[in-house]
This record gives structure tokens, sequence and C-alpha cells, in this order.
């Protein structure tokens, strides 16, 4: 008898170890109830991402956009705000605002974002808050409070370069914040290499030749751009072809149109053609006009 | 070289002002003397002023005294004197400290200003009872009077000496004779008529303030004495139905200096912990810290302004609505730590022109919930501006704009069209697509006849990349030679 009630002791013991342990492991996982990060994850639009994503990138969050070269920035910035502007939208308590945070070394060349675009783009520019810290350690604690204010809509961060303050730790500081308080928080770095941080996606961005444009053949169609995920905290990486469309803010795959273009060769290069991610096999060779990228919803 | 200022030793070795400075070698050969610095002396004594607003707030300086070449301070106590210990206490106690500081004082306590002047200078009493004011100038000489020197030489030529004479006399013989100046500055000094003191610091709306008898210098005692002191003000802003939009903590040090922290929000603040908070960042952003010197003897917190409180009906839901509000607390600690010139907020302006089309407020200034489309500072504020005639979706104007067009190099076909090649920073682009051009004209009230139009080009180079470029100057009308400048960059 008294062995027996010690046996049931024992397996409710180790029944509430196995439960705490599963809690545990759920909140570790950031999957827990308490999390604002648990709610429905931001889905892009273009449907090959969102599968590759499972779904959308997690809100409550930190995701970080590269640029390899300063003059992407265009480009990066377009999918950065592309996101916040589906952050904003997506009906998560009436957050709708933005917070920009710039560190002085990305605004010395002299690029601001501009009203006038931002509405084009489907970004009301009053929603916008600007931030320009004197010094990087000002940006990174106004970036650490933005990310835990749960009002927000998205935060940005504006790094250029592969700054040494901003480490592992910086990023995982700024991933816990955001991911209690629900916030999407991008790190735009410009210009920098990769680096290992606690961010949940990391992607390159490129520019690419725009679509065509029906009413003047000459004339520069819709934005497209050349969508890399190098990172993905949940396993898969891809590339991809997407247009942001402001009307219905939704990212758009974008076919990869064979236009010849008798004047610039260089534009059907190969490097220009099919940038991998850390995918295994290598880019095959391809010919020299024939564009074979009909695969442009593929997932890795 | 002359005298203009000397301390009691040199006037007890028989020097006085004016002397040149020759003779006052001869009478004292170890003269310590120093070349005379009128703006620093304004300086201190501005310090002075602010370090008196320990006693009250209405601190005025001395015009008259200034104008005679010395220095003097105001000081409207009224209501204040009995948290001091009453009059005499006061008195003491701002004695005391200033000669603590180094200074050699005369002050006087009466019932005009103009009286106190008088007996500060020229009297003997210190503190004069009530009513007392009267008598107590009639014997002093005019020159107590705050008259001009010329006017009071004139006065003593008819034997006219002393007040007491001056107020015994018919009065409209004297204003016709001497002018109305001299009645009016006997009447002020009389309290027959008001002479109103302007304050040098604008007076707060509520303050709130905490002595110590041993001086604080350490940073968590400060922090704990500001907070305290944010929760007294709660229930005076509560009862006047206000909220705090801006405040300064003054902290006053036992050597006379004065430090001050400003504060300001987006929105009408009544949480002691949100305000105490906000001062927290504002200590945290100062580059250096908080110099104490020997430690602060006073710290007093004051509402500079505020706003009329709207209060909020609690949502049953919790954390609902609360969006916009933790926004506005947000944008306050940003301000409060980095300056408040560095959170901003767009406000556009009616031009056409790219780079005045749009300006940057700091967004504490902007009125609360302006974000959402209210006007604000003159300017209209960001709706969103969609070109007419245009169909939606077409991008006509690039994300990122450089605040000041950067020169290009560029090879035309012809030279009002579109650029074939360009170089921009270093690099060469090749132009495979163009639009354009968009014709934006100067505006020739504010840039004046020379100003030249834009021709503005959207471009897309063999790779990828999407400009904005202009042509600055119409060919062969403005310009022979037209300039090409990069304005921005597309998504």
């Amino acid at each position: 008898m008294s062995l027996s009630r010690l046996q049931i002791a024992t397996d409710i013991l180790a029944a509430q170890t196995r439960a705490g342990e599963a809690r545990a492991c759920r909140a570790h996982s950031g999957m827990g109830a308490g999390d604002a990060g648990a709610a429905a994850p931001l889905a892009l639009g273009a449907t090959a991402v969102d599968r590759c994503l499972e779904g959308g990138l997690a809100c409550g969050g930190l995701h970080e956009v590269r640029s390899p070269l300063a003059r992407d920035i265009g480009a990066a910035a377009g999918f950065v705000l592309g996101l916040a502007v589906r952050a904003g939208q997506a009906g998560r308590g009436g957050r709708q605002g933005v917070v920009w945070v710039s560190d002085p070394a990305a605004r010395v060349d002299g690029g601001g974002l501009f009203p006038a675009g931002l509405a084009q783009h489907g970004l009301d520019p009053s929603l916008i808050t600007m931030v320009e810290p004197a010094d990087l350690q000002g940006a990174l604690w106004a970036a650490d409070e933005a990310a835990d204010c749960a009002g927000l809509a998205a935060l940005v961060l504006q790094i250029r370069g592969n700054p040494a303050r901003f480490d592992i730790t910086a990023t995982r500081r700024l991933m816990l914040r955001a991911r209690q308080s629900g916030v999407l928080a991008l790190v735009l770095r410009q210009s920098g290499e990769e680096e290992a941080s606690a961010a949940a996606t990391r992607w390159r961005v490129n520019t690419e030749i725009s679509g065509t444009d029906d009413l003047d053949q000459r004339g520069v169609g819709a934005m497209r751009l050349s969508l890399t995920l190098e990172r993905n905290r949940t396993g898969r990486t891809g590339h991809w072809f997407v247009a942001w469309n402001p009307q219905t803010r939704t990212f758009d795959h974008a076919a990869p149109t064979p236009v010849l273009r008798s004047v610039h060769p260089a534009a059907h290069s190969r490097h220009r053609l099919s940038a991998t991610g850390h995918r295994q096999d290598p880019p095959r060779t391809m010919g020299q006009v024939l564009d074979h990228r009909q695969d442009f919803g593929r997932a890795s | 070289m002359r005298i203009v200022a000397l301390d009691e030793r040199a006037r007890a070795r028989g020097l006085r002002r004016d002397q040149t400075l020759g003779d006052a070698r001869a009478l004292a050969p170890d003269l310590d003397c120093r070349p005379a610095d009128p703006e620093g002396d304004r300086a201190l004594l501005l310090k002075l002023a602010g370090w008196c607003e320990r006693y009250t707030p209405l601190v005025a300086l001395d015009a008259a005294a200034e104008a005679a070449g010395s220095h003097g301070l105001f000081m409207d106590i009224t209501g204040c004197a009995h948290l001091l210990g009453g009059e005499a206490g006061l008195v003491a106690d701002l004695e005391a400290r200033l000669c603590a500081q180094g200074f050699s004082v005369r002050l006087c306590l009466a019932d005009t200003p103009g009286a106190a002047w008088a007996m500060a200078r020229h009297g003997e009493a210190r503190i004069l009872p009530e009513g007392a004011h009267a008598a107590a100038i009639e014997p002093l000489g005019l020159s107590a009077l705050r008259l001009e020197p010329s006017l009071v030489t004139a006065l003593g030529r008819v034997g006219l000496k002393t007040v007491g004479c001056i107020a015994r006399l018919p009065r409209a013989p004297l204003a016709a004779r001497f002018g109305a100046r001299l009645l009016q500055r006997l009447d002020q000094a009389l309290g027959r008529e008001a002479e109103a003191l302007s304050p040098l610091m604008p007076v707060a709306e509520l303050s709130t303030e905490r002595r110590f008898a041993e001086p604080v210098s350490q940073h968590d005692e400060i922090s704990h004495v500001i907070a305290a002191l944010a929760a007294g003000l709660i229930e005076p802003l509560e009862r006047r139905g206000l909220g705090l939009r801006r405040g300064r903590i003054r902290l006053f040090r036992v050597d006379g200096h004065v430090g001050e922290l400003a504060i300001q929000t987006a929105r009408p603040l009544r949480d002691a912990r949100v305000i105490a908070r906000l001062f927290e960042e504002r200590i945290a952003g100062l580059h250096d810290d908080l110099d104490a010197g020997f430690g602060f003897d006073l710290i007093r917190l004051d509402v500079v302004h505020a706003d009329p409180f709207a209060g909020v009906q609690a949502d049953l839901v919790a954390g609902a609505g609360g969006g916009e509000h933790d926004h506005d607390a947000l944008i306050d600690r940003l301000g409060a730590r980095l300056g408040t010139g560095r959170v901003q907020r767009f406000v556009l302006a009616d031009t056409h022109i790219p780079e005045r089309s749009f300006g940057r407020l700091p967004a504490a200034r902007l009125q609360p919930g302006a974000g959402r489309g209210r006007a604000a500072a003159g300017l209209a504020l960001a709706a969103v501006p969609q070109d007419e005639g245009l169909p939606e979706g077409i991008v006509t104007r690039p994300l990122i704009l450089f605040e000041r067009p950067e020169p290009l190099q560029t090879i035309a076909e012809v030279p009002d069209g579109p650029p074939l090649k360009f170089r921009w920073r270093g690099v060469s682009y090749e132009v495979a697509r163009s639009e354009g051009p968009e014709r934006i004209a100067c505006e020739w009230w504010r840039d004046g006849r020379g100003a030249r139009t834009r021709d503005y080009f959207r471009v897309e180079d063999s790779q990828g990349y999407r400009f904005w470029l202009f042509r600055h100057g119409l060919y062969g009308r403005e310009t022979g030679e037209p300039a090409w400048y990069m304005h921005g960059l597309f998504a």
C-alpha cells in the first residue's frame, strides 16, 4: 500500500516535471502564452516567401535587413518600409506608429526619408517619428526604448557597417524586448557584412531591374527587389524576386521577364541572375541571353 | 586709468572711486588691481539673481543702480518670508549665505522697492517695520530717490537736500520745474504709486521644493528627492485640473551655482512616476554627470507650463487603446534623454521644391495627436499628397532624398534630353531607361530673378538602380551649360 502510494507520488512528480519542462521549452522558443510575439505572424503577401517563413515574419521579433552596397539603400529602405506598413496594417490593437532610429554614421551620406515618397509608398508620413541621436550608444538606447513600447507597429534601427557595440548581446536585448512588446523590430544595416546576431531572420536586399512599363517602352516600370533570406531561425532560406505594391500594400512575386536590352548585356550577366543564399547547389552556368528564372516562386 | 570699484579695505586706506590708478598706487603701493570687466560683472549678477530665486520667484535686476555703475537686485518676498522663520530669519539667512560666497552686501527690507533701495544704500536699518518707511527715508539725501545726479545737483542748488524737504512742498510747482520723474520716484518710495518688478525668469505655475540641512550629492539621493517632489505635485495639479507640459528642476549648489534641467512632454502629464522618470532620462543624457560639487542644499521642481488635463476613460479591455498613449510617453522619454530636437516628425509645407516641401519639427512641440492630421506651427501636417490626375500606385517621388543635391558629371545625347551616362560618387552608371522631364519651376518670390528651373528625370541604370536626377537650368534660355544633380533614390 505504502509502496503504491509512493509510486503514484513519483508518477505525479514526473508528470509535473514533464509539464514544467514543456512550459520552459515553449517559453524558450518564444511560443509562451505571455509573449505578444506569439500573435499571428506577419505575412509579406508573396506566397512562396510566406510558405518558406511558415506563415510570415514573427511580429514581435528582431529581423535584420542588409544592403551590401551603399547605393542599395533605396531598395533596402523600400523593403523595410513595406514591412513597416504591413505591420501597421495588420490590425494589431491599433498599433500604427513607426519609429525610425538612425545612427550618426548612417546619416553621413546625407540621404533622409522623403515624405512625398513615403506617401506614394503607402505609408502616411505623419506616422513616422525620426530619432537621430548623437552617437551609436544613444541610438541603441533609443531602439531599446522603442522596442519596449507596445503602442508601436514597427521600429527601424538604421546602422552602417558592423559596429562592435552592436554585438550579439545588443541584438539579443533588442530581440527580447520586441518579443515582450510585440513590436516588429527591424535593423537596416547599410553596407554591412554578415554577422552573428540574435535576429530571427536576416535578409539581403538588392535592387533589380524594374518591370516593363506598358505605356512607355523606355520608361521605368514598377520597382522590383531581389530578396535573399540568408538566415532563418526556423530553418529554410531562399531567394525571390518581389515587387512592392503600394495600392494593395503587399509584396507580390515579380516574374523576372527576359527583357532584351541590346545596349546593356551586363543586365544578364550570370552573377546578377542567381544570388544564392546558403544553398548547397551553386548556380549553374547560363546562356548568354536566355533567362531561366522561371522558378521565381520556388523556396529552397 | 581710473578706479571703478573697490572694497572696504581699500576704502579704509583712503582710496575712492574715480581716482586715477597712479594716485591710488602712490597711496597704497601694494594695491591689487584688475581691469574692469562689466560683462563678467553682469553675468555674475545674473547668476546671483538665479540663486536668489531660492527665496522668491520674483527677482528683478536693479536698472537704476546699473545706470549709476553699481549693482543691485530687487526681491519681492511677499508671502515667502514665513518659510524661513519670518523676515528677520530670511534677511539673516540671505546675508549669511551671500557673505559665505564672498560677496559684501547691503540689504534692506521695506514696504516699497524705492524705500528699500534708499535704505540699503543710504540708511542704516535692515528691516523697516510696516508703515515706517516714510519716516525712515525723510532724513536721507535726495540721491536716495534713484534720481539722475544732475537733477540732484539742481535741487541742491535751490536748497532742497533731503527727501523730507520735497515731500512737504506743493507738488505742482515741483513737477513744473524739475519734471514728473522726481515726483514719480518720490511716490514710488513712499508707496503712493505702485512699482512693478519684472522678474528675470518666467514665474512657474506651480513649484515644490525641498531644503536640506546637510547637502545631498549622491545620484540616488537626488533621484529619490525628485521622485518625492514629483509625487507632491500631483495633488495640486489634480485640484486645478492641469497636467504638466514643461517642467524644470533647479538644483541649488552650496557654493551658489544653480543647475537647471528641463523637460517637455507631448501631452499633459500627471503621473509622478513618469515625471520622475523623464528627469532621470534627462540626467542620464547629460554629457558630463551632474556636477554636484559640495552638494545641493535646495532642490526645486517647477511646473513652467501646464495644460488642461483631459481625463481618460479607462478601457474595459486591458491594454486596448493605450497604444497612442504609450507612443507619446516614448517620445517624451526619448526627448528627455537625447534632446527634444532629436526626436522629430514630418510637417508638410506648401511648395513644389522637393527639399522645401517638408520640414521636421520636434515631436514634443507638435500638439498631442498631431500625428493624426491636425495643423501645427503654421504648416499643414502631412495629409497624404496625391498629384492630381496621377493614377494610384504610380511612383514619382523617391524614398530617400538628399538634403543637398549632389553634382554629377553627365553625358547626354541632346542638351535638353535625359542623360546617357553619369558619374556619381566616383562610380559610372549607364542609363538604361528614363522618364521625364518633370519640370519644377523656381520660386522667384524667394530665390530672386536669377533662379533656375529644374527638370527632374527618373532614371534606371543597367543594373536596376533607380535614381532621381535633375538638370538645373533650361538649356539655351537660362544657361548654356546646365548642371546635373542627384537628388534621390527610389526603392
